[in-house]
């Protein structure tokens, strides 16, 4: 959302005055010690804000963060310590190597889901540390590094420990902002959607890979800057704190408590917790060893029973409501609908064929010698009985499924035949696709689940959401624009999914049996819906069961039975066709049309 | 020679008090699929209830094992019941953190109850060296050797021929689908956390001979029994037993012929290379990618 | 006349009044800044008594400038809280004063704090060096550092040792062992240094982890290098687990010195069994089996202990702390007033002779803070006891190895 419009918005205004009291109060006790407790609360908020953008937007429990805090204080100490160089700078260069520390790890470690990733990223922690203990001629190893005391802005340490707050709160505002800014951009559309449904936002053209390592990299980043600053401000680095495994969880904790995936979530978990842990220290640490520890864990536990869905998930309505109602409906920033795309190409050409096409799964032949083609401007259907191969058949023409042998290409936009090597990849060059069993992401709004086809060819929020409208009212749902998609009932999530391919503005449509489960009217829309498609330029295959839709929208129809085409061409002939009707018509049907 | 055969035994005397510990962890993160980070804490429990039924109750040890690995079945089930099933459905990473809470509290009770000092219990013939030949190895590590070796093949017997066993599998490959065969897939998950942590419970009472109890003595064990579950893929109790065969004998091998300092750096690092190229582990059937 | 007296008790009724209404100025508040959970709990605490037992013995014989002594507690677990905990005790608390800290990495960073606040910080058991390097002008510590450990261990094998065993010093093959946290890798470094200097052979140097579950492997290269002494440098687990598995293995090196740690704790011997602790060397704090005449004050103390806590010290660094408060409660009584100043002044002044002490150490400050006069002593395991072997003045038995 354009600057200007946010800082014209009351809500920004009220959420900075918010803020601004981590500063207010402890600058008005005159307490150092009340500074030092907002320095920390500024300092965890925003080490788990920065987290909350791999954790909680893309999905991925990191349990290894502070590698890139450590990273960021190691490398600010160590250009102090050789080259005398302000950790200005030394905060930066910090930040460019976790960022490459970000795509080492995550480039081989994203494909891991859940506990498997979060063991993985301890992992590397641990490597890390005992590294950095081990190699203690560069590091200062376990007796740690001192940091200099020179007084200054230029060396970031001050005698007026106000300082210390200001810069806190800055790259707390810095990591809030960002993140923010990520929730509200394509990249944070496209996390939810990968964070859901993998596969699904593949389809729509999502490179799954590249959106969680932009989110990494950035996230990595920040926490390593933070950590350059905390370094400075305890002026004494050692390995077991700075690669500290505790503080990882406890970061990822705070995210966890305040709300995953929400961007105030993070520094709500950390303003409830950190006070908690220094009273608790406090009035319980001089009592008996043990007792504060015991008192804390216990409450850890009893928050991820009571609120697992975080207090932005039990908070957040509540003050929207509230905001709503003061300042009225968020405003949104509204742009024109981008011109509709007409598909180039020759007419007749083909821009979708595979050969000789096969795939095994262990010993069953899924996909036996298939060679077929699309042509430009046609639809084509595809029938036959079920387990048929017809869904696995469209998986390798959309790059979903390897082929075991044989040849699967499509017509790029530059006009050469091309086999892209990764489902995103298809869809980019202007495959869409369907799934058998709809995959709509749950939790987004109709709206925002098209949106995630939009941003393929139109990177601006206003943009995608203009043309997003536009895709509903073809299909039929802008009234239920601002639903959640999970409750949709079937009908209207076929169609949804139908409009969020047809958003990605594809030259090749794949429809994998969108009719099924609809009622009549439904499905007449659906075929006038694919027919107004085609008439814009784009090639249709549709694998159908309902014979009436496919008989009037198809010009050829391809059969296919226990992998092989048994039958092709002209669907009045095709259906005529004894193997057809023995292998999948069956002769009530040849009957009722007369045959 | 002789000096790499006496480390490969030493790895396998250290792989066997691995692989009891880690077949506990298999159970559960296999079957509940929790990552319990209080896992190293079952085994401070049960050595500290090792170690007050020894003194006050003049209990050998080994004769403690029963009614430790009754306490730690028990303390299991309750933390399934009333701490992980609250969370079943809700987000993975909750009940991680649940765990995590439940870590710091035990062993901060346990520095609340006991102190930090270090309690050991006197089981003078268990740390003799017996000689195999020209190589030594102790009483007390042939016994945990035997023991991982029963449990082993006592839970392998009892998973693949037990209707009880059936309904933990169907369980752990998929829960709702046992649901409609009509497994009672809570008490499922009850009684597989309780027996993993009984299996631990058996750990503590073999490895206290050993070891010294402290309150923090969990953290020694917990990472490296992760390690060895996904190594040895995570469904299976012989995987995890192989596991820890490989991960003890690399422990002892790279800390002699690298350095003991980098020792915890080379099994990692196997151990990251596996979750990239191997995430079903070295003999596991599970989908490590999910 | 009686207008004057009237007026005079007045006055001193309402400056009674006012003296009882805040209590601060009847009372002097410490700071205690310790490891009181966490790993370092045991000598954290063990530490923090001496302090306590110091402050009851001068609460008992008057106070601090005729006012009683307070405690005020600070928990530390790492760095972080160490920065909290200073400034709470000195802001919050306003205790013009801290003593502390065992731990080293919490005394380096809760000294940062202090010394911006120019605030007396009493540093009475951490070793590492650095602490009082830094050219701070109100740091102060009572306690050998690592530098010292590293230099007495090396000496003895040199100057107790070789000649014990009728063998030349620098023909024996030395091995220098250590857990990899601060402790271990400060003391061993400075053994190595010392070892060049004095011409030592060093012919392996193993770091390992304090939290290992094995050290079959080292032991199997200390014995395939055919060591003749090890130089030890660790914890409580760590050295139960290393006699165990020396003897599992097999290997007996002539003679094994640790530099305090778990070498000086009694439970250490006893998880290890006191026939397989014999002879075991220890380089640490002065211990209770001293010779009084070299520390007077030190059976006093442990009968203190004893009716306090109802057990025998666990470790020599209560003893420490004591010591190390007394000193520095004589300095603060001298000085003027509680201002850093003022307090750094008399510091300056101290001049304690050695064998005047409850540990046998003096105390003569060097401009940096540290003490000059404070050395750690060489102990031997002897039937189950930790016995003081040298030097002379505080020694109980004289160093003896079996020549195998």
């Amino acid at each position: 959302m354009p600057l200007l419009a946010r800082l014209s918005d009351p809500r920004f205004w009220i959420t900075l005055a918010a803020l601004s009291l981590l500063v207010v109060v402890p600058v008005a006790l005159g307490s150092p010690f009340a500074i030092h407790i907002a320095v920390t609360i500024c300092v965890f908020a925003a080490l788990s804000t920065a987290w909350n953008i791999v954790g909680g937007y893309a999905g991925q429990l990191s349990l290894g963060h502070t590698i890139f805090y450590g990273i960021g204080g190691y490398a600010a100490a160590l250009l102090i310590q050789h080259f005398g160089l302000t950790p200005w700078i030394g905060m930066l260069i910090g930040a460019g190597a976790s960022v490459l520390a970000a795509l080492a790890i995550g480039y081989p470690c994203f494909r891991l889901r859940g506990p498997f990733f979060a063991l993985a990223t301890i992992a590397f922690l641990e490597v890390v540390r005992l590294l950095v203990i081990h190699f203690n001629g560069f590091t200062g190893g376990s007796a740690g590094l001192i940091v200099p005391l020179n007084i200054g802005w230029a060396w970031m340490i001050f005698q007026d420990k106000i300082n210390y707050l200001y810069i806190a709160f800055g790259l707390l505002l810095l990591t809030l902002a960002v993140s923010s800014a990520i929730r509200d951009s394509r990249l944070g559309f496209y996390l939810t959607a990968v964070r859901e449904r993998e596969e699904a936002a593949q389809a729509a053209g999502v490179d799954t890979a590249r959106a969680k390592l932009s989110a990494a990299m950035i996230s990595a980043a920040l926490t390593s800057m933070i950590g350059s600053f905390h370094a400075m401000y305890l002026t004494f680095l050692e390995p077991a704190t700075m690669f500290s495994l505790a503080t990882s969880i406890e970061i990822a904790m705070f995210a966890l408590i305040g709300g995953l995936g929400t961007v105030a979530g993070p520094l709500l978990g950390t303003l409830l917790v950190v006070p908690l842990a220094e009273a608790a220290r406090g009035w319980l640490g001089a009592a008996a060893n043990g007792l504060h520890g015991l008192v804390y864990g216990v409450v850890l536990v009893l928050i991820t029973l009571t609120l697992p869905g975080g207090l932005a998930g039990v908070l957040g309505p509540r003050v929207e409501t509230l905001f709503n109602r003061l300042f009225g409906p968020r405003k949104r920033a509204e742009a024109a609908a981008p011109p509709a795309r007409r598909v180039e190409g020759a007419p007749g050409e083909t821009v979708l064929e595979t050969r000789d096409l096969r795939k095994m799964f262990g010993g069953l032949v899924a996909t036996d010698d298939v060679t077929m083609e699309l042509k430009r401007g046609e639809i084509l259907g595809v029938i036959g009985p079920n387990g048929a191969g017809k869904t696995t058949l469209f998986n390798q023409m959309s790059g979903f499924l390897d082929p075991t042998s044989g040849h699967v290409a499509m017509r790029a936009p530059g006009g050469a035949m091309t086999t892209p090597s990764s489902p995103d990849g298809f869809a980019r060059l202007g495959m869409g696709r369907t799934f058998q069993i709809v995959q709509p992401f749950g939790k987004l709004s109709v709206i925002e689940n098209i949106m995630i086809g939009a941003f393929l060819r139109h990177p601006a929020v206003a943009d995608a959401r203009a043309l997003a409208h536009r895709v509903a009212r073809l299909v039929g749902l802008d009234h239920l624009a601002d639903v959640e998609a999970r409750n949709l009932p079937i009908g209207d999530l076929k169609r949804l999914e139908v409009a969020r391919t047809l958003a990605i503005e594809p030259s090749i449509l794949l429809l994998d049996e969108v009719m099924a489960g609809q009622n009549q009217a439904d499905t007449q829309k659906m075929v006038e819906i694919v027919r107004a498609v085609r008439d814009t330029g784009v090639s249709v295959i549709a694998i159908e069961h309902n014979m009436h839709a496919i008989m009037s929208l198809s010009d050829r129809i391809v059969v296919i039975d226990s992998g092989k085409v048994i039958a092709e061409g002209d669907p009045a002939a095709v259906v005529a066709d004894r193997k057809v009707i023995e292998a999948y018509l069956g002769e009530d049907f040849a009957d009722a049309q007369g045959l | 020679m002789s000096v790499t055969a006496q480390l490969v035994l030493n790895g396998v005397m250290l792989g066997a008090m691995y692989a009891i510990i880690a077949v506990g962890l298999t159970l559960i993160f296999g079957i509940v699929r929790v990552v319990n980070f209080a896992h190293g804490e079952f085994l401070m429990i049960g050595m500290y209830a090792v170690y007050l039924l020894s003194r006050h109750a003049g209990l050998h040890p080994y004769a403690a094992a029963l009614p430790v690995v009754l306490l730690l079945f028990a303390v299991g089930a309750l933390v399934q019941r009333f701490v992980i099933q609250k969370l079943l459905n809700a987000d993975e990473h909750i009940q991680i953190f649940a765990t995590v809470g439940l870590s710091t509290a035990f062993i901060n009770l346990a520095l609340l109850l006991f102190g930090a000092d270090l309690r050991a219990v006197d089981v003078p013939w268990a740390r003799q060296s017996a000689a195999i030949g020209p190589f030594n190895v102790l009483f007390g590590h042939v016994v945990i050797l035997a023991a991982a070796i029963a449990l082993v093949v006592g839970l392998h017997l009892f998973m693949q021929n037990t209707a009880l066993g059936r309904a933990i599998r169907a369980t752990a490959q998929n829960r709702y689908a046992a649901r409609l065969m009509g497994v009672k897939v809570e008490r499922i998950y009850i009684i597989a956390f309780g027996l993993g942590a009984a299996c631990v419970g058996l750990a503590s009472a073999l490895i206290m001979p050993l070891y010294p109890a402290s309150p923090t003595i969990g953290a020694y064990f917990v990472l490296t029994a992760f390690v060895v579950v996904v190594l040895g893929g995570m469904r299976s109790m012989v995987g995890a037993f192989l596991g820890a065969m490989i991960i003890g004998i690399v422990d002892s091998l790279s800390g002699y012929y690298i350095a003991p300092d980098l020792k915890e750096v080379v099994y990692f690092a196997i151990f990251i290379l596996i979750l990239i190229f191997k995430p079903t582990g070295l003999f596991g059937f599970g989908r490590g990618t999910e | 006349m009686r207008k004057r007296l009237t007026a005079g008790a007045g006055a001193l009724f309402v400056l009674a009044l006012a003296a009882g209404l805040s209590p601060a100025a009847a009372q002097i508040k410490i700071g205690a800044l310790y490891p009181f959970s966490g790993a370092l709990a045991l000598l954290g605490d063990e530490s923090f008594r001496g302090v306590e037992l110091a402050v009851e013995e001068r609460n008992a014989a008057g106070g601090l400038k005729g006012k009683k002594i307070e405690i005020v507690k600070g928990d530390a677990v790492d760095p972080s809280q160490a920065v909290g905990e200073a400034r709470r005790l000195t802001s919050v608390e306003k205790a013009p004063v801290i003593f502390g800290t065992y731990s080293s990495s919490l005394s380096l960073a809760a000294t940062q704090v202090t010394e911006l606040a120019s605030i007396p910080y009493f540093e009475l058991g951490a070793v590492s060096d650095p602490i009082t390097e830094r050219g701070y002008k109100f740091v102060f510590r009572t306690n050998p550092t690592a530098k010292d450990f590293g230099a007495k261990t090396v000496d003895a094998v040199l100057d107790q040792i070789a000649p014990a065993l009728k063998l030349d010093g620098k023909a024996l093959k030395v091995a220098i062992i250590h857990e990899d946290s601060l402790y271990g890798q400060t003391v061993a470094g400075f053994q190595a240094a010392r070892a060049k200097e004095k011409g030592l052979a060093i012919v392996e140097t193993l770091p390992y982890s304090a939290k290992s579950v094995d050290l079959t492997p080292l032991v199997l290269r200390l014995k395939s290098a055919a060591v003749d002494v090890v130089l030890q440098t660790s914890y409580q687990n760590d050295t139960v687990l290393f006699f165990r598995q020396m003897k599992e293995q097999g290997f007996k090196p002539k003679a094994v010195i640790g530099a305090g740690g778990g070498y000086s704790m009694v439970d250490t011997m006893k998880a290890v069994g006191a026939d397989n602790m014999e002879g075991a060397l220890d380089v640490d704090f002065t211990q209770y089996r001293s010779n009084p005449a070299g520390a007077p004050g030190i059976e006093d103390f442990v009968k203190k202990y004893q009716a306090k806590y109802g057990t025998a010290p666990r470790s020599g660094h209560s003893l420490a702390n004591y010591m190390g408060s007394k000193v520095f409660f004589d300095a603060m009584e001298k000085a003027r007033d509680l201002s850093g100043a003022a307090i750094r002044e008399e510091v300056m002044k101290v001049d304690v002779k050695a064998g005047t002490t409850a540990t046998g150490w003096g105390a003569k400050f060097n401009d940096k803070g540290q003490n000059e006069r404070a050395e750690p002593f060489l102990m031997q395991w002897r039937k189950g006891e930790l016995v003081t072997v040298a030097p002379d003045s505080a020694a109980v038995e004289k160093l003896s190895l079996s020549a195998n």
